[in-house]
């Protein structure tokens, strides 16, 4: 039977991408940001999970609003990494694993989430942007990838709580893959930022620490809350974190932060956090990072 | 279209008190698709070429009309966002007119890019 192993909350910056293509790696500017994968890097290097499940969104690049899923799963053994108007990052397509992917979209729809597939599409920087700060590339990635994408872009938006509940759909069908797997889930986007109109640049950390605070402790508050009261805590565009929901849907009610990141350098509250269940002991390659502090 | 019309969707009541927010919903996108689609449509290097080769021939073969035109001409981006176009798309005409998404955020609060970067914690990560 497959399980999950932990998950993962992550920024999907482009400009992390950019800076990481760039090798920006020790500029001082960026190091603080990816320093701060480097423990969650390490983490899944211990771990070997074999997928990894990602929630995220396309930024109308893949998917365009003529027609715009709410919920999108990606089946296809490769998808190519997106042009998204400055041409192709050096990155290897992104490898999937059909018939868990198949698997996933059959128990969602029996689980009455009637999910949109899509086949042979490139992925954008919503998932593009982490993802090499997690996996290494070279020569190719260690493991798969099921894409599913949440719409948060064009309203309506699938509600804080169905996302949470997609999550939880997400659990149940990993449960039921009868194959050995190890899979980590992985909520992109946020934290704090508004990119458009006149209130581009808003941020709010002390609304970002409390978002993380009731994240692992209390889910169900955040469940609560509408698109706007999102948009006018923390930017508009930070109720894409709702897809931080889904992946706390999937994981277990208790579980442990193992690490923590938090970078705000100019719009967006860069930040990753890596959670388990806590049934094991500290893993060793986070208690390493852990000492060194 | 601005953040002061009324919404019917219950996850967006009280949306109009946050100023300087254009909420991207199924009315506003309806109505600026071409325009949306244009800047979509930059995901080719074909269309980028076709704009930098004659925007006046790419608009009107998209069938844009002449106030969306003048928004794209004059590189409007805060005027773009408030007529309907959304961020996502918008971003990548940014990377057409050779504009980083920090300048673009910088025109759309009405600063000069300088100003804008001292209003942030770490004015050196571009």
């Amino acid at each position: 039977m497959a399980r999950i192993i932990g998950g993962i909350g992550t920024s999907h910056v482009p400009t992390i991408g950019v800076a990481y293509d760039k090798g920006k790696q020790n500029d001082p500017a960026w190091a603080p940001l990816f320093d701060g994968y480097k423990p969650v890097a390490a983490w899944l290097a211990e771990k070997q999970p074999d997928a990894l499940v990602f929630f995220y969104n396309d930024h109308a690049t893949t998917l365009f609003f003529d027609l715009y899923p709410t919920f999108a799963l990606g089946v296809g053994e490769r998808f190519p990494i997106a042009d998204e108007g400055a041409g192709l990052r050096p990155l290897p397509a992104i490898r999937g694993n059909v018939d868990l992917q198949v698997h996933i979209a059959e128990s969602l729809v029996n689980d009455e989430f009637d999910i949109t597939v899509f086949q042979n599409r490139p992925i954008d920087h919503g998932c593009a942007s982490p993802l090499p700060l997690l996996w290494p590339h070279q020569p190719d990635w260690p493991g798969t990838v099921v894409p599913i994408a949440i719409n948060v872009l064009q309203y309506p938006l699938p509600t804080a709580r169905r996302c949470y509940r997609l999550g939880q759909a997400v659990r149940r069908a990993i449960e039921s893959y009868p194959e050995d797997l190890k899979i980590v889930i992985v909520g992109t986007g946020g934290l704090s930022h508004q990119i458009h109109g006149e209130r581009t640049g808003y941020n709010n950390e002390d609304w970002d620490l409390k978002f993380l605070e009731l994240f692992e402790h209390e889910p169900e508050q955040l469940t609560n809350m509408t698109h706007a009261d999102y948009v006018r805590l923390g930017g508009a565009e930070s109720v894409e974190q709702i897809m931080w929901l889904a992946m706390r849907g999937a994981l277990p009610q208790s579980i442990r932060k193992l690490h923590q990141n938090y970078y705000l350098a100019t719009t967006t509250a860069m930040t990753v956090v890596l959670y388990d269940d806590g049934t094991e002991p500290m893993p060793a390659a986070v208690q390493e990072f852990a000492d060194v502090q | 279209m601005s953040s002061s019309q009324r919404h019917t969707n219950p996850q967006l009541k009280g949306i109009e008190d946050v100023a300087g927010t254009y909420v991207f919903d199924l009315r506003v996108s309806n109505r600026a698709l071409k325009l949306n689609r244009f800047f979509w449509n930059f995901i080719t290097p074909e269309a980028r070429e076709a704009f930098a080769a004659d925007e006046e021939k790419a608009m009107t073969a998209a069938g844009l009309n002449e106030e969306e035109k003048r928004l794209i001409h004059t590189r409007d981006w805060l005027g773009l966002v408030q007529y309907g176009a959304n961020f996502f798309v918008l971003e990548k005409f940014a990377r057409v007119a050779k504009k980083t998404n920090l300048e673009v955020y910088a025109i759309m609060r009405g600063e000069s890019f300088d100003d804008f970067m001292k209003t942030r914690r770490v004015p050196d990560a571009r």
